[in-house]
């Protein structure tokens, strides 16, 4: 909401600096957002008169003027092609700067000639776009005067944000109300006459559905002039941005804008008949002053007549009945609309209009006849004619609301003391009208205030005019605690993976919830996941599956040079849009050069071993103590189908995977390396509880240790992990370790075959190991490899 | 009687001739060694009697002693000789270096940790909920009706499921963790819940997603005041600092009466922005007394609790901190990005350690 400090003034009697009036308004819930000082702007602008005009030696468009400007003349050379001797002029001395583009003025030679100053056109000034001459100003101008004066521009332009309950101040008349109430000056009353009318409005009105209209007050016209506005009128428009049109239109934004009173002005000849304020019928459209087309739908509030629809009510009128120059008679709605209906009806039609957005905050209903009054005042001052007595269909209800409440309550709330005094003293400068009973205070909310309901509203109003910087602070650490954990453990299982796998190098992305649902038909069920109105067609799906989004990242990146990537997000991805149809994944991928070549190193690429290594790691910090993992080749189908694995926990659930990703997906994201990822599904990591802060009791032995290395050949196809388990299960006790510590495939081994060599480590706890307790032992885990493996002692 | 003068010049003239390991073992055994002249002489005592005897074995010892001595001292001489020469030998240019780098935290997730930190160690839990949510949760058991204004300003995702008749949304803020967790929960309540959530907005200042920390605190006396020292903690923590300048103002949201917004005050120098000190104002947060009519909705009588929320932008928090200038950047995955703003993964933030 803008307004200026001139305005403002004529609702408010003040002696407060304007510095003061700027931070009140936001300390009262009015937010300054801008402050234009136009006086400051164009302080240096003067009237200045061109005394002579003559061409200039040495350029043909170029003219050379001696310009009165009160205390001196000087030359100026001007390029205008209007400027002629005895023209009134505004004039930019050396040293001013020209509004619209910065520049400041300086003493220079054009074209071999002394220029001292410049004579601006409106567009200069940036007042407006006319920039086809120099501004020419009436003959009765004084030369030397401010020009800020003449055009109406020595002023504050203030803006200030307006929150959606304050409806009240969507008018300057109801800010001054607001600044009065908080001490920064007096109310000053508007002196309105109440013209009676000397005649009945031909047109009649009638609401046919009062839910959606409650009333519908109307005044006729006869024989008015739509004149240009006077200037104070279209300067005080003009200081707020708008654009002056007529002078009926601009009367009825300056009401709407003074008063927050939203009026209409129809051009009565083109009405057929009564007024008739109803619902519109599905199929039914009309043409509106934004010149576009609404096609409107059931229960939507139009104002129409006989034949036609007019406008839409409380939102905007039509073209057909739409004031010119050339309307002779008019007739003047204020009326009062049901804001949920114009919330909708302007909602589905995407209309915007300044008397849609305050219609649906809610209009204070006495101002129906007050709007008519002033705006009656101004239409017969300006526009001449003769007005009728006043229609008024349906009902003004005041609909008063009463609330009660006590200085306790609102102490309570507000965490400081405050007497029924101060309390009854600060509502009553805000119009609340009190009377009180015991403890019990009885506040009458005044009609202008929309949005008071209940007691909370009543302790915030008493806060906001004694100060929100009154507010003490007081403690908020508790004797007793009242919440066991920070976070719960499945929370704190996101943290631990997030800073387990950053500390394993890879850096971590937050990318968006969304992605194209051209790259995830193999992720998931994209119509399981569609967003109705996405922000662009890239991002139209909720994401499936973290993997898109980081594999894009790695596509960007290799444009930025990188040839290596480690990289992670744990996040969700979604199985569909249904609330809590989400999972909790962290996912990693680590692709391109893992060693680069040095003096030291080969170079080398990362493969799927890392990424499983990382998997299983995280997963033993996650859930360490005993579990049984185990590798199975049953991946979904984005995972290469030979060189990918799942991971089991404890033979149940599938907790994640890892491996190459497919060729396939690769190649539609257009990666060439190798992708190696690992997906780890973190609501599916079973929960442990901590039964006890103890950790298990530690047996060590001090008997020797003896290591045997064994080697076996088999089939290339029989998984090496089954080499490792039938060694372990021989003897759980004895058998401390098996490592595979060679593998080795050549056709002298056989076709299909390979070598797997493992090192055993045995250890007793209760003796030293003799040579037959380790021969023993070895041709048991000879025969229990052999007979799992179906393989051989390799010789 | 036997003097083994002559014994001793010679032990004497051949422990001057060590000049390696060999030779010393070459001596042991001269001396020493079965057939050596100190051996053969010991034998010899059996054949002596008495006092001769006793008098023979003793300077013999005392000149086996004294041999033992020569080589064990010639030999750590030697020794520490070949070392010396070893170690010369034995160089590495220490300039040349291998590397070993740590990956990143992200800004979003530092700053979310500092804040269950702080938050944590006043006594809040995490509280958690969905990032698609039901109209209802979302705005009307917010106090935010269908055609509430406010509703305007959030520009919503919807989705194509539904609740109750009413599509579901991608959530606007993190308000709606209120009335999940007031459902769960009796009072007293203190929690905080960071998470995504989601505006139809993308423009230099807009990301369509982002991130916001809510706090809900309810029991029988929390009130503004509280509010305005809980913030004023949490802030001066955060932003590390003792001196801090905050303003609440006056502003409206459907789910609390009254309700505040609170700016801190800042500096520039050079390209610095110092929190804390200074005249101009940054908006940092949205807050106020929970609304009677959403625990209502919560089935939490309003006459017996009472209590406040807050709710602030992590992005803002990180930016303002960290000195971020450009919102999108957090997403927009430049590794670039991520290596100079991310964080040590051994930084977790904790009450003993550093927050940052």
């Amino acid at each position: 909401m803008k307004f200026s400090y001139s305005w403002l003034t004529e609702h408010l009697k003040t002696n407060a600096h304007f510095e003061e009036i700027e931070k009140k308004l936001t300390s009262i819930g009015l937010e300054v957002e801008d402050i234009q000082d136009t006086g400051k702007a164009y302080k240096d602008f003067i009237v200045g008169q061109v005394l002579e005009e003559k061409k200039h030696p040495n350029a043909d468009k170029l003219k050379l003027c001696k310009v009165d400007i009160g205390k001196e003349k000087v030359d100026v050379v001007c390029g205008a092609p209007n400027v002629e001797k005895g023209m009134k002029v505004v004039y930019a001395p050396v040293g001013s700067t020209i509004p619209v583009n910065q520049m400041k003025i300086k003493a220079a030679k054009i074209r071999g000639v002394e220029s001292y100053g410049m004579m601006c056109s409106e567009y200069e000034l940036g007042i407006s776009n006319e920039h086809d001459g120099i501004i020419r100003l009436e003959e009765k101008e004084t030369i030397g005067t401010s020009f800020s004066e003449i055009y109406g521009l020595n002023d504050i332009v203030i803006e200030i944000g307006i929150t959606p309950n304050r409806q009240d101040c969507l008018g300057v008349k109801g800010i001054a109300r607001d600044l009065a109430s908080a001490g920064m000056g007096e109310l000053l009353e508007r002196k309105i006459s109440r013209e009676k009318g000397s005649f009945k409005s031909p047109i009649k009105i009638e609401i046919q559905d009062n839910t959606i209209c409650s009333a519908f007050a109307g005044r006729y016209f006869r024989n008015v002039k739509n004149t240009e506005s006077p200037e104070w009128l279209k300067n005080k428009l003009k200081s707020i941005g708008l654009r002056p049109i007529s002078a009926l239109v601009d009367i009825t934004n300056f009401v709407m804008y003074d008063e927050n009173r939203p009026l209409h002005v129809y051009d009565a000849d083109k009405i057929d008949g009564k007024i008739i304020v109803r619902k519109a019928n599905d199929g039914e459209s009309f043409l509106a002053l934004d010149d576009k087309d609404y096609h409107l739908k059931n229960g939507m509030c139009v104002i129409a007549d006989e034949k036609k629809v007019l406008g839409l009510g409380g939102i905007m009128g039509g073209e057909s009945t739409g004031c010119s120059t050339e309307t002779k008679n008019v007739l003047l709605e204020s009326a009062l609309f049901d804001e949920i209906n114009t919330a909708k009806t302007g909602r589905n039609l995407s209309i915007l209009s300044d008397a849609r957005y305050r219609f649906e905050r809610g209009i204070d209903p006495n101002s129906t006849l007050k709007g008519i009054d002033l705006a009656t005042q101004l239409i017969l001052e300006i526009c001449g004619g003769e007005c009728s007595e006043v229609e008024l269909a349906g009902n003004i209800k005041e609909n008063k609301n009463e609330v009660s409440t006590s200085s306790s309550y609102i102490s309570r709330r507000l965490g400081f003391e405050v007497s029924d005094k101060e309390l009854i003293s600060i509502l009553s400068s805000l119009g609340i009208e009190t009377s009180q009973t015991g403890d019990v205070i009885k506040c009458s909310i005044p009609s202008w205030r929309q949005d008071i309901h209940g007691e909370a509203d009543i302790s915030e109003e008493v806060i906001r005019i004694k100060g929100y910087e009154n507010i003490p602070t007081s403690n908020i650490r508790l004797k007793s605690k009242i919440n066991k954990n920070i976070l719960n453990y499945a929370q704190k299982k996101l943290m631990k993976a997030r800073h387990f796998i950053a500390s394993i190098e890879y850096d971590e992305l937050v990318t968006f919830s969304f992605t194209d649902s051209k790259n995830c038909e193999v992720f998931g069920d994209i119509n399981k996941l569609k967003i109705v109105n996405p922000i662009s067609e890239e991002l139209d799906i909720l994401r499936p599956n973290l993997l898109p989004n980081l594999l894009q990242a790695i596509k960007k990146n290799k444009k930025r040079n990188f040839d290596s990537f480690s990289i992670f997000e744990i996040g969700s991805q979604y199985r569909s849009t249904s609330p809590e149809d989400q999972l909790n994944v962290a996912c990693g991928i680590k692709s391109g050069i893992k060693t680069e070549k040095s003096w030291k190193n080969m170079q080398t690429e990362f493969d799927i071993y890392d990424v499983k290594q990382d998997l299983t790691s995280l997963i033993d910090y996650l859930m360490p103590g005993n579990k049984k993992i185990s590798v199975s080749n049953d991946c979904p189908s984005w995972y290469h189908p030979g060189r990918s694995g799942s991971i089991k926990i404890n033979n149940s659930v599938i907790a994640g995977y890892f491996g190459e990703l497919h060729p396939r997906v690769a190649n539609q994201f257009k990666i060439k390396n190798k992708t190696n990822i690992f997906e780890l599904y973190l609501d599916e990591l079973p929960n442990i509880e901590k039964k006890t802060t103890n950790k298990p009791v530690l047996n060590l032995s001090d008997f020797q240790i003896v290591t045997r290395d064994f080697a076996f050949v088999i089939d290339k196809k029989v998984k090496s992990e089954e080499v490792v388990t039938s060694a372990f299960k021989v003897d759980k006790e004895l058998i401390r370790n098996v490592e595979i510590f060679d593998l080795f495939e050549d056709d002298s081994l056989g076709k299909d075959k390979k070598s797997i060599a493992i090192k055993v480590t045995l250890q007793s706890n209760e003796k030293t190991l003799a040579d037959n307790d380790i021969s023993e032992i070895s041709s048991k885990l000879i025969e229990s490899v052999k007979k799992s493996t179906s393989g051989t002692v390799r010789s | 009687m036997k003097d083994f003068r002559e014994l001793e010049t010679e032990i004497k003239k051949a422990s001057d001739k060590f000049t390696n390991i060999e030779s010393i073992n070459e001596f042991r055994i001269k001396f020493l060694g079965k057939k050596g002249i100190i051996s053969l002489e010991m034998k010899e005592l059996a054949s002596l009697s008495g006092d001769e005897r006793k008098q023979h074995a003793e300077k013999l010892n005392k000149i086996k002693d004294s041999v033992l001595e020569i080589i064990a001292s010639k030999t750590e001489e030697l020794n520490s000789e070949e070392l010396e020469k070893k170690l010369n030998s034995e160089t590495l240019d220490i300039t040349l270096s291998t590397s070993k780098s740590y990956g990143t935290i992200h800004p979003i997730s530092q700053v979310i940790e500092e804040v269950i930190t702080i938050f944590g160690d006043l006594d809040f839990f995490v509280a958690e909920g969905p990032e698609v949510e039901t109209d209802y949760n979302n705005f009307t058991a917010l106090n935010t009706s269908e055609h509430h204004p406010a509703r305007q300003m959030h520009d919503t995702f919807y989705v194509e499921t539904e609740t109750d008749g009413m599509p579901n949304v991608l959530r606007t803020h993190t308000s709606p963790v209120q009335i999940r967790s007031m459902l769960k929960q009796k009072p007293p309540i203190r929690l905080i819940a960071p998470g995504k959530t989601f505006r139809c907005d993308n423009d230099q200042t807009h990301s369509p997603m982002f991130h916001q920390v809510e706090g809900l605190v309810i029991d029988q006396e929390s009130n503004m005041s509280h509010l305005k020292g809980c913030l004023e903690i949490f802030l001066k923590t955060f932003f590390e600092t003792d001196k801090l300048n905050m303003r609440f103002r006056p502003s409206h949201f459907p789910f609390t009466e009254p309700s505040a917004e609170v700016d801190i005050g800042y500096t520039k120098k050079g390209n610095q922005l110092i929190i804390g000190e200074g005249e101009d104002w940054l908006e940092i947060l949205g807050c106020g007394m929970v609304h009677p009519n959403v625990l209502e909705n919560v089935n939490i009588n309003a006459n017996e609790y009472q209590g406040y929320a807050f709710g602030m932008g992590i992005e803002r928090l990180a930016m303002l901190k960290y000195g971020i200038s450009d919102l999108r950047t957090f997403f927009d995955s430049d590794l670039r990005w991520n290596k100079h703003y991310g964080f040590s993964p051994l930084n977790i933030p904790s009450i003993i350690g550093d927050l940052s």
